[in-house]
Parts: C-alpha cells; structure tokens; sequence
C-alpha cells in the first residue's frame, strides 16, 4: 500500500521533471509565455490525477470481494451482477428520450435553418426599405429612378442613349418610327398594350371611311410619316379617315379601345413591360420581374425622352 | 436476439452502423429523390436544342457564364427566381459553372430574344458597349450536329426515362409533348423545322440561306437552346 503510494509519488516527480526540462529548458522557455505556462500547468494536473486515479483502482482490485446476485445468462463466461439502474443514470436516459421525441417532431422542424427561409425574410426587409424610401417618389426623382433602372434592365438592346442601336431595338426617343407604323398597318397587332387582349386589323380590315376602300399602299406610306412625326404634316386626312376612329383625333387613344400611339404614357409603357412586344424590328421580351414602382419610373423616364 | 449480436462481432457492428445513419438516411435520401424530380415546367430538351447545348459546351461558355441563381435578392432582381435542383432534371451534365466572368444564364429565355443573341454572338460590344466577351463568327457557317444530339435523346429516352413523345405538365396546367424521331432522317427534319422558326427571327441572310436550304448552322441551334433556359 506504501509502496503504492511512494511509486506514484516517484512518477509524478519524474514527469514534472521531464515536463519542465522539455518545455522549460527550451528556448524562451516559461518565461511571459500563458499559453505555455498553461500548457505546463494542465500537464501537471493531468498527471497528478491519472497517478492518484490509477492507484485507487488498483488498491480497490487487490482488496474488493465479489458480493451481489449474478445474471443467469452468460455467453463467454464472464459473469454480471444483477445491480439495479443507477437513479441519476436513469433519469438522463428517460429524458434524453423525450427530448429526442420533442426534438424529431417539434424541435428540429419548427427551428431548423432553411436558407429559403432566410432569403425571403432578405426579399421582404428589401421590400419594407424600397417602399419605405420609393414608395411615394414622383416627377423628376421617378424619373431619375426610372433612368437607373432603364441603365439595369433596358440598355443592353435599346442602347445606353436609349437609341436602339441602330436599329437593334425601338427608339424610345421618338414615340413611334414611320416603318413601325407601316408594320403595325400591314401586319396587324396584338400586344396587349392595352393591358388586356384588344387586337388591332391588319391592312385588310382598315378602311378609310373618306374613300369608302381598303387603305393603299400610299396611304399608309403618308400616315406612317404622318404619325411618326408627331401627328403632322402631310397625311392628316388618311389619318382621320382610317386611323382617329379607334385612336382618337389627336392620336391619344381611347380607353379600352386603341393605345395613345402619339406620345408615350406610363401605363403604356408598364403594359409592355408586362407583356412583351413584338412588332416591326423584333420580340420583346416581358419584363414582368421589375415591381410596380419600377415599371412606373421606366414608364416616366421613357415619357420623359421624347417630351422634350 | 442481443445475445446472439454480441457473439457475433461483424453483424453487431453492421446494426450499429445502420442505427448511426438512420437519422441521415431518413432526412437526405426522401430529400435527394425529391429535389432531383423535374420541376413543374421542366421540359426535355429537343433536338435542335440539344444540339445547341453542345454548341454550348464546345465553345466552353460554362467557363464564364453560370447557369445556377443563387438566392440571394440582387440575383433573383437581376436573374428571375433562383434555381431549383429539380430544374436540371434533364441537364447532363449540368452546366451550373463555377465562375462568373459574364452574367448567369440559367433563365436568359427570359429576357433576351433571337434577334439580339444573333448581334450578341457576331459582335458583343456592338449591344453590350465595353463587354470582354469575344465574337464567336463561325457559328453562323459551322453546322449544328444533329447525329450526335439524335443519339442523345435516344439514349437519355433509354437508360433515363426522359419523358420523350410523353405529356410533360407546365406551370399554367397544360401539358406539353416534347416529341423525339422514330430515325435519323426524321431527327433532321424536326430539327430544321424548328431551325425555320428561328431563322424567320433573325437577319443575317447567309444563315437565313442555310435553313432555307436544308442546313443548319451552329448558331441556329444555340439560339434555340438559350430561348429554352427560362
């Protein structure tokens, strides 16, 4: 039993020796250094405990006795007492089970992360903001508004100078081109401008209620230029003859019945936005993505263009 | 039954390994067969279309163009809804890229047209003032590979279950055919039926000759691949 003790004493001393000639002797050694005196000092605890630990288990197998009931059942010979759960034991076991059961069906589910979760908390915080700070935004900021989003989203076909690039896209700087208009009489349209389906005839169904027949080729050659230049110069009389029915004396449409094919409009310009278009020079894609304060602000800085 | 597990080493350690994954088994695998089923609106490619996304990957646009949208709100304004696992159904192998030296193209059907992908690949900088993207002229003369798109659909049709000559549902309630050819002859043929199509929207008349006269060049094909990512 002394001996025992005289042993682990022995040990102990031995390894702090080592210990502070391996880390102490070193260069720099203990010296200011906490990480290293820490080190050092959980060492020390470490085997302070591990020798004493180990020489209570070795006392306890030299001096205990076997005493309670064996289990029946062996399979390799090695026999097992009967002894009764631990009471702590028994309570963590039990509750580890309800929390498991909490946790499979409450626990995990209600609070697990989801990053679709935490994107549409971002989209609606972003959308508190912008309505927060745009929401109510009229003339020259929706305009200034309606620019950026136009550099975003609508330079890459109609052109930084909102052009059209020669030709790749619409003009937005004039409200409609002559060969537009030609187009549109020829072939007819149906773009939903309007915001709902209203489809305008094509050159078969227009007639020119001064001549009593179908439009001519001539015709539609002085209403395109007619239109095109804002609704003068030669032409006025094919114009109030074919086309003023539907859109009006002036050009300025009427609700539910033709667009304002004289001047740009914002809601015009937030139905094709909704819908796409496809006419003279190509397909426009919808661009339906943009909200609504956006598509307002593109519809007054498009208005804005060709107001001047 | 436990006794019999504790002489027995090798199975023992079979049902604890079974036991440690069951917890990952039963979240990922019903997860995994779930998000991997096409999407509503996920519809196989046709042969032109698919002949085009070999264009695609011949000409490495992967390298700097990316077809996943992360969802973060600056990519889905910019973008259009982020990317479901589910729409890749049909992808093989998927093209999400790994970089972006150009903008994604998961959903670029939706917001730009034939005529302006035709300017876009003859001269980038002629739409997109200061773009770094190279022109790329000789997919207007080189000819789409139909054979090898053929042989795709047929054995993706095969092996994979590609739903080919099958109603596919759409997200308005409709369903949609997506047919495939019973030969090579009538692959062809399909394919120039819907080059035709795209060929009515663009404007450089040598490929407008080509299509007219029963061929089809590359860009026809990559055109209608990229209208079909939406």
């Amino acid at each position: 039993m002394n001996k025992l003790y005289l042993w682990g004493i022995i040990i102990v001393a031995a390894m702090l020796g080592f210990t502070y000639l391996s880390v102490g002797m070193s260069k720099g050694g203990l010296n200011g250094d906490i990480v290293n005196m820490l080190a050092v000092a959980g060492a020390v605890a470490l085997v302070i405990i591990t020798v004493f630990v180990v020489i209570k288990y070795v006392r306890q197998m030299q001096t205990d006795t076997a005493e309670g009931e064996l289990a029946d059942e062996t399979w390799d010979n090695i026999g097992e007492y009967k002894n009764p759960v631990p009471f702590g034991w028994a309570i963590m076991f039990l509750g580890t089970i309800v929390w498991g059961m909490w946790y499979w069906v409450a626990g995990y589910p209600v609070n697990a992360y989801s990053q679709i979760g935490e994107y549409n908390e971002d989209v609606a915080a972003h959308d508190a903001k912008f309505n927060a700070q745009y929401a109510s935004i009229t003339g020259d900021r929706l305009v200034e508004m309606g620019e950026s989003v136009f550099l975003a989203e609508c330079k890459v076909c109609h052109g930084l100078a909102a052009d059209g690039i020669d030709g790749k896209a619409a003009n937005l700087n004039v409200r409609v081109e002559p060969k537009t208009v030609k187009w549109v009489i020829e072939h007819g349209s149906n773009n939903h401008i309007l915001g709902s389906e209203m489809p305008m005839p094509d050159r078969n169904g227009l007639f020119n209620a001064n001549t009593g027949a179908l439009i001519t080729d001539a015709e539609i050659e002085a209403v395109s230029k007619y239109v095109a230049n804002g609704m003068s110069g030669e032409g006025a009389d094919v114009f109030a003859g074919v086309c003023s029915s539907c859109h009006g004396a002036d050009g300025k449409g009427m609700e539910y019945v033709a667009p304002n094919i004289a001047e740009f409009t914002p809601t015009l310009v937030t139905n094709v936005l909704n819908h796409g278009k496809k006419g003279a020079i190509g397909t426009m894609p919808a661009f339906a993505r943009l909200n609504a304060k956006q598509k307002e602000a593109v519809g007054a800085y498009i208005t804005s263009l060709s107001a001047k | 039954m436990f006794h019999w597990l504790e002489k027995h080493p090798f199975f023992f350690a079979v049902g604890v390994f079974v036991v440690i994954s069951f917890a990952g088994l039963v979240e990922i695998l019903p997860n995994f067969a779930q998000a991997s089923r096409p999407v509503i609106g996920t519809a196989p490619y046709s042969t032109l279309e698919l002949a085009g996304r070999h264009v695609y990957i011949k000409n490495s646009c992967n390298a700097c163009h990316s077809q996943l949208i992360r969802p973060f709100k600056a990519e889905t304004d910019r973008y259009g809804h982020y990317s479901l696992s589910g729409e890749y159904a049909f992808d093989r192998p998927f093209l999400w890229g790994s970089k972006r030296t150009g903008p994604d193209l998961h959903r670029v059907g939706n917001y730009r047209t034939t005529d302006w992908h035709e300017n876009h690949m003859k001269n980038p900088a002629s739409v997109v003032p200061g773009s770094i993207m190279p022109g790329y002229p000789w997919m207007f003369t080189n000819e789409a590979d139909v054979d090898t798109a053929f042989a795709e659909q047929l054995t993706v049709a095969q092996f994979f279950s590609v739903p080919y000559n099958k109603p596919v549902p759409l997200k308005d309630g409709s369903t949609k055919i997506v047919k495939m050819a019973g030969s090579v002859a009538e692959a062809h043929a399909m394919a120039l039926e819907e080059a035709k199509a795209i060929a009515a929207d663009m404007k450089d008349q040598d490929v407008k000759d080509a299509v007219a006269n029963g061929k089809i060049p590359e860009i026809v094909a990559l055109i209608a691949y990229l209208n079909s990512l939406k």
